[in-house]
This record gives C-alpha cells, structure tokens and sequence, in this order.
C-alpha cells in the first residue's frame, strides 16, 4: 500500500484526538484548585502531548494566554538571549504549557519551575511522579487501543491482532499505530 | 469558498498552466483572499509541507469571483512508495474568513504519480 493511502499515515493519527471523559472542564477546574501548577503525568505513547494540546484551546475560551514550550521545535529556548525574553514576558494571564518536562534535567528544571511562578500557570508531561503535582494519570488500555484504530479503520479492527501489539509494545499506543502502518504497508505488498 | 479549474483534471505536467476562478461570500470583506499551490508529505514519519504558488488579492469584496493562472512547477513531482507520497493541492483562503476545500493534482512529466516501489 502506498504512503497516502495507508490508514495509519501521520495525519490520520494526530486527527485522533484524546478521549476526555466530559470534556477538558473538569480536567481545569481541577487544574485551577490546584494553583495552576499542576503535570499530565503518564508512559510514553499515553497522550500526554495529545491532551496537552487539547487543552490548550479549552484554556484560551477560559481567557488565559497560552504560551507552549517545546523544546525539541526551540533548540535556542534557553539560550542566554531567548530565556530572560520569555521569563519577562510571562503575566498572571499567561499559562505555560510545557512537554516533556523531564527533558530539562533537574537543575534546569529547578530553574524553570521558579521563574514560571510569575505566570498564571504552568502545566506540563512527565514520564514520571514528583516534578509537580499530578493534574491527570493518561493511561492506556488494550480496549482504547481497539477503540482508536476502530476510528481509523472502522470494523476492520475487529480482525488485527490488537491485543498482541499492545502487548509488544507495552502500552505505548503512539509505536502500536507505527507498527500497524507497516503492516498495512507490506500487507497491501503482497495482496498487490 | 470555492476554486474550480477551467480544465477539469487531476494530472498535470511541469510548464502547463492552471487557469480557474475563486469565487467567495462570506459574512464580511476580508483583509485578502490567496489562491496557493503546495505540497505535503503524508506517510510514516514527520509531514513537510511548502506553498509554492501564491495568488494574492488584497481588500477584495465580500463576496466576489476572480481568475487565477498558475503555472505548474517543474518539480518535485507527485510520488508515493510505502514510507511517504508526497500530494500537490490547490485551494483558496480568506484571511479571516474560511478556506475552500483543495484540489488534489498530480504533477510529474508523465501525467501520473510516480510509483517508488513494484506491486
């Protein structure tokens, strides 16, 4: 099967959204009684990032400014004339989305958790308990897994072998999608 | 909004030109309207993407209809293997109002997608 017509390409994955029980109000409502300060904490390929993002949009229509973090998309972030320019420009209207928040070390971690203290909020991922509170616990299941590639692939999920993948990659449904596009990718090989 | 080409096909080689109309209503006079030819990537891995061809109209009327010609770049052409195909679209948006939806079209010097890999 070529790349456009594989079910699994990288569009059609990132279209499918985080499932949020009620929505992200509880979620922030939540977030709010926490101070502000509050990490989606949870394995790789749990959504982390995914719910992060969506909530973004849910803090924007409660009227704060969002400003993301994302290390990997700013290698200068920390430079000496970038990250003074961020700290000031952080306001009480202003939440901080971080990704990834282990990524810092924890010096630099340390570092950061003060100098966003001025602003409305900060919310990041973790792989791991301990940076800040946990705000939510994003974790997979095998019947999610099925439920996301039913999206995706309508009952034809029915017939892939769900459960076994979810098993190989322990959880991690963000590699169990790869490895589906490589079996629709050298399945469609061998049927021509 | 809407875009339509004059000739109605889906393939189309380096040097031809693209001729349509735009046409739009929308609730107020936007700031512009762009006709954009692109690329993306769709496949396995990270997208890319690159608008190639702009078409501009600055302070156009809130509802209106204007041509367009593009001519078709010389590269790179429309692909796909197993890992990635790389898919050429022309639409229309209005900034602020909406976007049309895109018309995929195929561009290589055969007319058709190049195949990277056998059956």
């Amino acid at each position: 099967m070529i790349a456009r017509e594989n079910p699994f390409r990288t569009d059609r994955v990132l279209a499918v959204r985080y499932r949020l029980p009620g929505g992200p109000g509880a979620l922030l409502d939540r977030f709010e009684a926490m101070g502000r300060r509050g990490a989606l904490v949870g394995p790789q390929g749990s959504g982390k990032t995914t719910l992060l993002e969506d909530l973004a949009p849910a803090l924007r229509a409660r009227g704060h400014r969002v400003r993301r973090v994302e290390l990997d998309a700013e290698p200068a972030f920390f430079d000496a004339a970038t990250y003074p320019r961020f700290v000031e420009s952080l306001d009480p209207d202003t939440v901080v989305l971080l990704d990834s928040a282990e990524k810092l070390g924890w010096l630099r971690w340390r570092a950061f958790e003060r100098a966003t203290r001025g602003a409305g909020g900060l919310m990041i991922t973790a792989h791991r308990h301990g940076l800040l509170p946990a705000l939510a616990e994003c974790r997979t299941t095998p019947a999610l897994l099925h439920e996301l590639v039913r999206e995706l692939v309508g009952a034809e999920a029915d017939r892939l072998p769900l459960a076994r993948l979810y098993q190989r990659h322990r959880g991690n449904l963000r590699e169990a999608l790869r490895a589906l596009y490589d079996l629709y990718a050298a399945r469609a090989t061998i049927s021509g | 909004m809407t875009i339509s080409l004059e000739i109605v096909r889906d393939q189309w080689r380096p040097g031809e030109t693209l001729e349509g109309t735009v046409s739009w209503e929308l609730p107020g006079a936007p700031k512009s309207v762009e006709v954009r030819l692109g690329w993306e990537t769709r496949g396995k891995g990270t997208r890319d993407t690159k608008i190639v061809e702009t078409v501009r109209f600055d302070a156009p009327a809130r509802s209106d209809r204007k041509p367009f010609r593009i001519a078709v770049p010389g590269a790179p052409y429309s692909f796909s293997g197993k890992l990635v195909s790389l898919v050429w679209s022309l639409e229309a948006t209005a900034e602020p109002g909406g976007e049309s939806e895109p018309i995929r079209l195929t561009i290589s010097p055969t007319g058709g997608e190049l195949l990277l890999h056998g059956k």
